[in-house]
């Protein structure tokens, strides 16, 4: 496929929720097929803005609030799919998986592979994932790790809005399951205030992101910081001020996680030779260490620091001064740099 | 009611089908794994849950269904599956693990997915009941009049998936019917130690929905059963909830001793034949002998031939694992970043 | 500042102060910045008094000339939140 033309300059910007609904509604005009499943959908428009304005444009039907019973939708909407619908099913939030995640790993994600590709399960599954507003361990999860770990679901984590609607519109039109995880606090709302940077201009036409594509969000050549989701902001903030200390930053942004794009973080590695990996999602067993592991396997010679900035292995706690604590901040993913030598 | 002729013929010859082929699987199993019982050796490795005695429910159920409805069945599939119309030879295939499988041997026999009858079975107790609550929501969504219909153990009533399952359906008055095949043991569990609901067609009422028991191993009762549920779904009329009595004549799964169940139990199983019991019906119905021994032959010729076909198919090549995570390019739709000129935006 | 004939002011006025009891709210997201063009009906930004979030409008075509209560900035019902320039 060509490269497309350059466009007119977008100025228009839009909240990370607001670019997301866009492409559903997009989607949803094109394609009967597509329709929107969860909890508190309908009139409320998703606690986190999900579904904000659909249901006046589409109705009960399409945009269709379900009783308390993942396990049920989230089944329902494999089964729909295995029919030839395409749902769009969502898990309020990712720690709700739990109740459900036997239709998630066992269903959604192996039909594909135990039919031999005979079926295919064309849905995605959105979910809220992040803390920093207080809401402890049970609601505060972002769990990249356990998704990106078990095989067969393509894992997608954009951190803006651009990248949100790019990513959504080809999410929708895979045929592969695809698990949509965004930030809550990335998404605009009022009530939880987003950091500078998820808001940006976003175009009006559809467009598609390729999954596997990590992007440089900001270039540099003294040390590689890779890293998703919030904390691609928190890292570029980082890179600000380090490099008022000559400190210069190259901060990539996966923003799939399957498959991920080792090859962007090699490349940058290989000019760094100093790595720092930022995540939201428990220390061990997750993100950090497959990225350190995958450049290792790769430029092991070209590699000469490792970071690994995460939560720490404990349930994520109430208070404040304990979850700022746990949660990696700006000045964590400074520090680190600085520690690198 | 009665059942025509044709139909109990047909019923009659599901039944005789999968009873022989689940004889004819459990020899093929136990090859190899004589006399100590090695699971992952020999030409069927594994695990391997046989149908035997529970022929009726498939056959007096799946007379109703079209190749557009959807089944889904647990991990005791192959009564279904024959039933519904998969395909003989690559299901047998993919049992023994062949390239020519219905999943390319990546399945095995408790994940077999035939798309063109719209059969799938699934190893997790009442995992099927959602997605067949799916595939009726995706039907009512389509103003199709097809219907979908879960298997499921009386084992399985307890399990999270099918109680849920049954207030999805209710509340959005979808086509679905649930089929629980009582045949007392859920492995080495008897029924009155597991649930209070011993007929668990009861459950039914405690979600606002119908529920129908059929006591007897009895093809032409489940048959009439079925018929109301079915009708009622295809008419838009909600889900309903059957279960069937049927027996379990071999273990739980193939290797299980049964040393939990008495020899009396076993017996009384086996005197509750229903392929005997249909027999009769059609002997009643003037059928002769020499017609039920035909269609006896003729299974019995298809399922041999179908069994040698399936061990000549050659076995996948290894790298074959890699293959069919996804149907899509990992990359999705597109291999191409858009390129748009993006001004301003929070820096 | 330039004439303002054909100014037309962005208000935090509209049907929705009749579900509200308060006076005050606060400016939550702009869409659009100074200098962009926009188009009548063009949501340009998002307030929000109590619970409620309200999407602004643009009543008209035109070029954003001055942004007058930026993000987190707070407002009284009927304030200006920006000028158009219209045309």
């Amino acid at each position: 496929m060509a490269q497309q033309e350059p466009q007119r300059t977008i100025e228009r910007e839009l909240t990370m929720s607001r670019a997301m609904v866009e492409a559903i509604g997009h989607e949803m005009r094109e394609n009967d097929d597509v329709f929107y499943m969860g909890e508190d959908v309908a009139d409320y428009g998703g606690i986190f803005d999900s579904t904000e304005g659909l249901l006046d444009e589409f109705g009960y039907d399409r945009i269709m609030d379900v009783p308390i019973s993942e396990t049920a939708y989230l089944g329902a909407a494999v089964g729909a799919a295995q029919s030839g619908m395409r749902p769009i099913a969502e898990l309020m939030f990712v720690d709700f998986f739990g109740v459900a995640m036997d239709q998630i790993y066992n269903q959604m994600a192996k039909n594909t592979y135990m039919s031999g590709g005979s079926v295919n399960v064309p849905m995605v599954l959105t979910a809220a994932v992040g803390g920093t507003y207080n809401d402890a361990a049970q609601h505060s999860q972002t769990l990249y790790g356990t998704f990106a770990h078990l095989p067969g679901m393509k894992v997608v984590v954009p951190s803006t809005a651009y990248d949100a609607k790019g990513l959504m519109h080809n999410a929708i039109r895979d045929d592969d399951p695809v698990v949509y995880m965004f930030h809550k606090r990335l998404m605009g709302i009022g009530w939880m205030p987003a950091p500078t940077g998820p808001k940006t201009p976003v175009p009006e036409d559809d467009y598609t992101i390729p999954f596997g594509s990590a992007d440089v969000k900001r270039e540099g050549s003294d040390v590689t910081i890779v890293t998703l989701g919030l904390h691609v902001h928190r890292a570029l903030e980082a890179a600000e001020s380090l490099a008022e200390d000559g400190i210069s930053a190259e901060v990539i942004d996966l923003r799939t996680l399957v498959p991920l794009d080792t090859e962007t973080v090699v490349d940058s590695v290989r000019t760094t030779g100093s790595l720092v990996v930022v995540d939201e999602d428990y220390r061990s067993f997750g993100v950090t260490g497959e990225i350190v592991a995958s450049v290792a396997d790769e430029a092991l010679d070209d590699l000469d620091a490792v970071e690994r900035v995460a939560l720490p292995d404990v349930p994520i706690p109430y208070a404040r001064p304990m979850e700022d604590e746990v949660i990696p901040d700006t000045d964590d993913i400074e520090t680190a740099v600085q520690e690198l030598e | 009611m009665v059942v025509n002729t044709p139909r109990l013929k047909e019923m009659y010859e599901d039944m005789v089908t999968a009873r022989y082929y689940e004889e004819r699987l459990q020899e093929e199993y136990l090859e190899g794994k004589q006399p100590a019982f090695d699971i992952s050796a020999g030409p069927i490795p594994g695990e391997l849950h046989l149908a035997a005695g529970q022929e009726a429910s498939g056959a007096g159920v799946c007379q109703h269904l079209r190749d557009d409805d959807t089944v889904t069945a647990p991990h005791r599939p192959h009564h279904i599956a024959i039933a519904k119309g998969v395909d003989l030879k690559p299901m047998t295939a993919e049992i023994f693990g062949r390239e020519s499988g219905l999943g390319k041997g990546k399945g095995g026999h408790m994940h077999l997915f035939d798309p063109d009858v719209n059969f799938a079975c699934s190893g997790i107790i009442a995992e099927g009941c959602p997605p067949a609550v799916g595939a009726g929501l995706a039907a009512k969504k389509r103003n199709a009049d097809s219907v979908a219909v879960a298997f499921l153990g009386e084992g399985a009533i307890d399990q999270g998936a099918f109680l849920e399952s049954l207030n999805l359906a209710a509340v959005q008055n979808l086509p679905v019917v649930f089929v629980i095949e009582d045949n007392d043991w859920a492995i080495s569990m008897p029924k009155e130690r597991i649930t209070d609901v011993q007929v668990g067609s009861d459950r039914a009422g405690g979600f606002e929905l119908p529920g129908v028991r059929v006591d007897q191993d009895d093809a032409v009762a489940i048959y009439d059963a079925a018929r109301e549920a079915i009708g009622r779904a295809r008419d838009r009329n909600g889900p309903t909830l059957i279960e069937v009595q049927v027996h379990r004549r071999m273990g739980h799964f193939m290797g299980d001793p049964q040393t939990y169940r008495s020899e009396a139990d076993q017996e009384a199983a086996e005197e509750r034949d229903s392929i005997e019991r249909l027999a009769g019906d059609l002997r009643a119905d003037g059928v002769a002998d020499e017609t039920l021994e035909e269609i006896r032959t003729a299974a019995h010729e298809r399922v041999d031939e179908a069994i040698e076909w399936a061990k000549d198919q050659p076995e996948p090549d290894p790298a074959d694992a890699h293959e069919d995570v996804f149907v899509n390019p990992p990359a999705g739709v597109t291999e191409t970043e858009p390129d748009f000129e993006l001004t301003g935006g929070d820096d | 500042m330039s004439d303002t004939t054909d100014r037309v002011a962005v208000t935090a006025d509209g049907e929705w102060t009749a579900d509200v009891d308060e006076e005050e709210g606060i400016v939550v997201n702009w869409f659009a910045s100074e200098g962009a063009s926009v188009s009548e009906g063009d949501t340009l930004c998002e307030i929000q008094v109590e619970k409620v979030s309200i999407d602004i409008l643009a009543p008209t075509d035109g070029t954003i000339a001055e942004i007058a209560r930026r993000e987190d900035d707070e407002f009284t019902i009927g304030d200006t939140l920006a000028w158009i320039e219209s045309g």
